[in-house]
């Protein structure tokens, strides 16, 4: 059996321990009394806030029961946020505001988290007190791109930057490649050397505990992590390092199925992969070196269950593949994150709760994670297959209700697309309403700030969550019946699900059996495509870029082939590559290093 | 019946939304059309190329990173260049592509334009009316690889057409062994077969880049056979997957079953004739993965026969069904890093033993690069008879 089929045991297990419980704190009176005693410690220690308008709430809403085995139900079966099996939250206070004046109750002392701080009583936040808010952005050249970032973080306590790259960036390309001029600078950002990493982050302190960086990237991310920290580097010296802060997307299981971004063969790309986990989890403690995600598995036309099976299955190859690497659980657990999609189906209603619960339990008894081990944390993206071109301005409210669901989700940051996401990366106007969707949510109105578990727990809400769970588990054990993740892959197992799914999906929108308004329902037959503001980057920037490249290899041309061979020494050897990548990056170009790599390990051969 | 339309799909450079040519790839072949498939990230070079040795009737490009403007003109301007615009440019990229933009599009040569919204239905349609019927191609005087490529559709299209049902009699077809055709000294033809997950495509793919590095000069034709979906269409993805194989010295051409079992097309047999007399050094014929029951190549049809398969094959019983172990010239056991591969290959030498023949076995790990399995294999097919 692998990993997996042991992770689907557990959650049945786990299951009926739960249910054996709630039997229990029935029949044995001491246990039920101990459930009862911490249940209204629980709620007298909740502290109570005050909404603007004078109203009085708990920070912390729980359901109304007081009979020992709801009570075990509720403690075992999803737990507190912030605990076990954390299906209500990672955390505890999460998105709440911080209390204005001192209030009845105890909490402050041993108060968890508060994920959203408000108006920044203090000058340096904490970083638990980030705003969730975190927009993928990238367009056009380096300099463009750090304008958009100023742009959209000037305001924030916290500047939490989300990069998007460029097609021949995403493929390890160089700028100066055969037939790919047309692509520089389009869809995010080009980046050829470590050169242009440094005017990338230019004016963010990228020390500081209230910077972090986001990378979207997977095929070359080691190359790219390996820039980031050679600019950083040269910023602020080596001592910046331990002190970095981000997350590198670096998911090579879903490249292979669903975003085909895959550039070495996929064992030599686990491997690199694994060189550079090594090395974060040592060197970087607060680094996320992967972001397991489910975003592109989902948008490539999955249905929920299968992104959420297929990024959980993902997620605990992962840690089968760190374990047997000798990085023990407490080392990488914590380091692992999550990126899920989160469009309008009903599944969305508590995917995330169901993954959360499922990861922690699995990661627990199935491979010992402690507690930090065990927590989800993740990032969700509202979707944008669901946005239509057709009177485009309906998907503000359909990113609208997204958010919602994300939140309602708790979600630990969070993009919400904007409404001109079917044209173009997004222009100015629309990635501000994009923003503002989430502040109104979280900021303006009464929805998130004052209550945690405010809108979680509803009948419905639990029936698609069981649904859901067991239909995860479902697909597990398909996964399993071929041999575990890998071998699945292999087998094209999530390939072909996803393409059927997306063909159905596809079909019910051309069939009438999936309503999107304004194109196939209620849709105005005059309406032609829309005219709107495209981002795009002008030929002379992307000669800009072509040139200082050129520059970039001719001043290192000797040095860099002495680099090359180095690197090629290292991996020819087996050994973690990653120490010396820093110092390839400061001589060579993403495509020179890919070319070479590429040598040596040979490229990836898709699949259909 | 008429021929099917066969349409080439691709994604271009940098780019790997493919999730919109998947689903229209698979309308397409449940409405009877056959679809070359290359895949995603590809070169301009390479679908114009693919889709000259195709000759399909038309060219579909799906494109999300942007960029689309300059690629598809550059396409077009590559086909035009060649005298190939005969092979329809069509496409879209949902709202990436404006009209503004799909107009500029056309004033390069591109055909049609789906907006985001578009039905899959009316996609279909627009193929079937404008890509079926008849076929005009006029403009410069045709390429070599372009009168083969024709050559191959007038073949496949008369037996589609019923017009042919037997393979060409043998006077018109092979030279004898050893006369020189053209430059060459003598094209060598090797058959390659095995059930399906086997990894015959990639077996071969990894051949053809030892065969381009060792001999600069070197020319190789591959057939390669994909099932149709009985009674419709056919996906025929192989060029997706083989990589090397893009290569101006590689002319490929993807064949559906159209029907017939046995892993092979009705026109199969003229279309490797036609191949072999066409001044390839190597021609490499890939069956479609099917059960092994019988020989699909005809005597004397290939030179030497390749079964690949992989060590999971199931029970020994069955090994004494497979046919193809008495009559392949080389059995490859690929995937041999695989747990049970050890077992699997001295069961199956145990079984050529019985044959008494000089068949020799292989095994190799077609995925991993640099394998030397695959090396040995490529040294085996080369050596003199
Ligand atoms: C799904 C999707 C993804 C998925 C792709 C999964 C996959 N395997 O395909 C994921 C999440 C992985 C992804 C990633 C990225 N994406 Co994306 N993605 C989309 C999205 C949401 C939908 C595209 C889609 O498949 N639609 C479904 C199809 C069936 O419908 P349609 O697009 O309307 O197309 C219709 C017609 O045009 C026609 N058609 C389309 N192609 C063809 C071809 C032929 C031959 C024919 C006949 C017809 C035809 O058929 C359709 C039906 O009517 C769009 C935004 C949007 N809402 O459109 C962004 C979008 C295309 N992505 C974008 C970007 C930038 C990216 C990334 C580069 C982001 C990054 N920097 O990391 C990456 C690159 C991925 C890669 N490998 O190249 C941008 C492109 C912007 C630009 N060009 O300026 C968009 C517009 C989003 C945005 N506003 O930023 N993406």
């Amino acid at each position: 059996m692998s990993k997996l089929g042991r992770v689907v045991e557990a959650v049945e297990n786990y299951n009926q321990f739960v249910l054996d419980e709630v039997k229990r704190a029935r029949s044995d009176k001491a246990f039920g009394k101990k459930l009862l005693d911490r249940w209204n410690e629980v709620k007298a220690n909740t502290p109570i806030g005050t909404a603007p308008t004078g109203l009085k709430l708990p920070r912390l809403a729980l359901p109304e029961i007081d009979e020992a085995g709801e009570i075990a139900r509720y403690l075992l079966g999803e737990g507190l946020p912030g605990e076990f099996p954390f299906t209500n939250g990672a955390y505890r206070e999460m998105y709440l505001e911080p209390l204005r004046e001192p209030e009845e109750g105890s909490y402050g002392k041993n108060g968890r988290n508060g994920k959203n701080g408000k108006n920044g009583t203090k000058p340096a936040p904490k970083a638990e007190q980030e705003e969730p808010t975190r927009l993928f952005s990238g367009f056009g050249l380096a300099e463009d791109t750090n304008e958009r970032f100023h742009y959209l973080t000037g305001h924030q306590r916290s500047a939490r930057l989300s990069t998007a790259f460029d097609g021949p960036t995403l493929y390890g390309i160089d700028s100066d490649a055969e037939g790919v001029f047309g692509k520089i600078g389009e869809g995010g950002l080009a980046i050829d050397t470590y050169e242009d990493m440094v005017r990338l982050y230019d004016g963010f302190d990228m020390g500081s505990p209230s910077f972090s960086a986001s990378m979207t990237i997977s095929g070359p991310a080691p190359i790219i992590m390996a820039m980031y920290i050679a600019a950083a580097k040269k910023r602020f010296g080596p001592s910046v390092i331990p002190k970095l802060r981000g997350t590198i997307q670096a998911d090579i299981f879903k490249e292979v199925q669903a975003q085909n971004e895959t550039i070495f063969p996929t064992e030599a790309s686990l491997r690199f992969l694994c060189d550079m986990i090594e090395f974060t989890t040592r060197e970087m403690p607060r680094w996320y070196p992967v972001s397991i995600s489910g975003y592109h598995i989902g948008e490539a036309g999955a249905t929920p269950v299968q992104q959420a099976a297929y990024t959980l299955s993902n997620g605990f190859a992962y840690a089968e593949l760190l374990s047997k690497r000798g990085i023990s659980v407490d080392q990488f657990g914590p380091r692992l994150s999550f990126f899920l999609d989160c469009g309008l189906d009903v599944e969305y209603i508590a995917l995330a709760r169901a993954s959360r619960r499922i990861w922690a339990i699995g990661m627990r008894d199935a491979f010992g994670a402690g507690p930090k081990g065990q927590m989800f944390k993740l990032h969700t993206q509202t979707s944008g297959r669901s946005l239509v071109a057709a009177e485009f301005k309906n998907n503000l409210t359909r990113t609208a209700a997204e958010l919602m669901l994300a939140y309602m989700n708790g979600t630990n940051s969070c993009h919400s697309n904007s409404a001109d996401e079917p044209f173009t990366t997004p222009s100015e106007e629309w990635i501000r309403l994009a923003a503002h969707g989430q502040a109104i949510l979280l900021d303006e109105s009464g929805i998130f700030k004052h209550t945690m578990n405010m809108l979680t727990g509803s009948p419905g809400m639990k029936a698609v969550e069981r649904a859901v769970e067991a239909a995860i588990l479902e697909e597990f054990r398909q996964i399993e019946e071929l041999g575990g993740v890998l071998s699945a892959i292999e087998h094209r197992y999530q390939r072909s699900q996803i393409q059927n799914a997306a063909h159905r999906y596809e079909q019910q929108i051309y069939d009438g059996t999936r309503p999107i308004i304004a194109l196939n329902k209620y849709a105005n037959a005059k309406e032609e495509m829309p005219e709107v503001e495209m981002v795009r980057t002008p030929r002379a920037k992307k000669q800009l870029q072509v040139d200082r490249l050129a520059k970039f290899k001719k001043k290192n041309a000797e040095k860099a082939q002495r680099a090359l061979d180095k690197l090629s020494d290292v991996v020819e050897r087996g050994e973690n590559f990653f120490p010396t990548l820093i110092e390839t990056v400061e001589v060579c170009s993403l495509g020179q290093i890919t070319g070479r790599l590429q040598e040596i390990v040979g490229h990836f051969r898709p699949m259909v | 019946m008429a021929a099917p339309i066969r349409v080439l799909t691709a994604v271009p450079i940098c780019d790997g939304h493919d999730s919109a040519i998947n689903t229209i790839n698979l309308e397409f072949i449940r409405h009877g059309i056959e679809v070359v498939y290359m895949g995603y990230h590809r070169y301009a070079t390479d679908m114009v190329r693919a889709a000259i040795q195709e000759d399909v009737r038309a060219l579909g490009i799906s494109s999300y990173n942007g960029g689309h403007v300059e690629f598809f003109s550059e396409v077009a301007a590559l086909l035009k260049k060649q005298g190939a615009d005969y092979i329809k440019l069509f496409g879209g990229g949902g709202g990436t592509i404006t009209t503004v933009d799909a107009a500029a599009m056309r004033r390069k040569g591109v055909d049609k334009i789906f907006f985001a919204g578009t039905p899959l239905s009316e996609m279909v349609d627009y193929v079937h009316q404008h890509y079926g019927g008849a076929r005009k191609r006029g403009g410069k005087a045709p390429t070599a690889e372009m009168k083969l490529a024709r050559k191959l559709t007038e073949i496949e299209d008369s037996y589609a057409g019923g017009k042919r049902k037997r393979p060409m009699p043998n006077a018109q077809r092979r030279m004898p062994k050893g006369k020189k055709s053209g430059r060459k000294s003598g094209t060598r033809v090797f058959g390659f077969t095995g059930p399906g997950g086997a990894g015959k495509t990639t077996l071969i793919d990894e051949l053809v880049l030892r065969l381009l590095n060792r001999e600069p000069k070197v020319r190789i034709a591959i057939l390669s056979h994909d099932p149709s979906v009985v009674g419709l269409g056919a996906l025929l993805g192989d060029r997706a997957t083989m990589i090397n194989s893009q290569d101006e010295r590689v002319f490929m051409r993807s064949m559906a079953t159209r029907g017939q079992a046995g892993g092979l097309s009705p026109a199969t047999e003229d279309c490797l004739q036609l191949l072999a007399h066409s001044d390839f050094d190597y021609v490499i014929i890939e069956t479609v993965g099917t059960g092994q029951e019988a020989m699909p190549f005809q005597m004397g049809l290939v030179d030497k026969t390749v079964l690949v398969m992989n060590p999971d094959y199931g029970s020994r019983l069955q090994l004494q069904k497979i046919v193809m172990l008495d009559l392949a010239d080389i059995v490859v056991v690929n995937k041999s890093d695989q747990e049970r591969a050890r077992t699997a290959i001295s069961e199956i030498e145990r079984r050529l033993d019985q044959n008494k023949r000089s068949q020799t076995t292989v095994s190799t790990v077609a995925n991993r690069h640099r394998d030397a399995g695959v090396d040995e294999l490529c040294d085996l097919l080369l050596e003199k008879r």
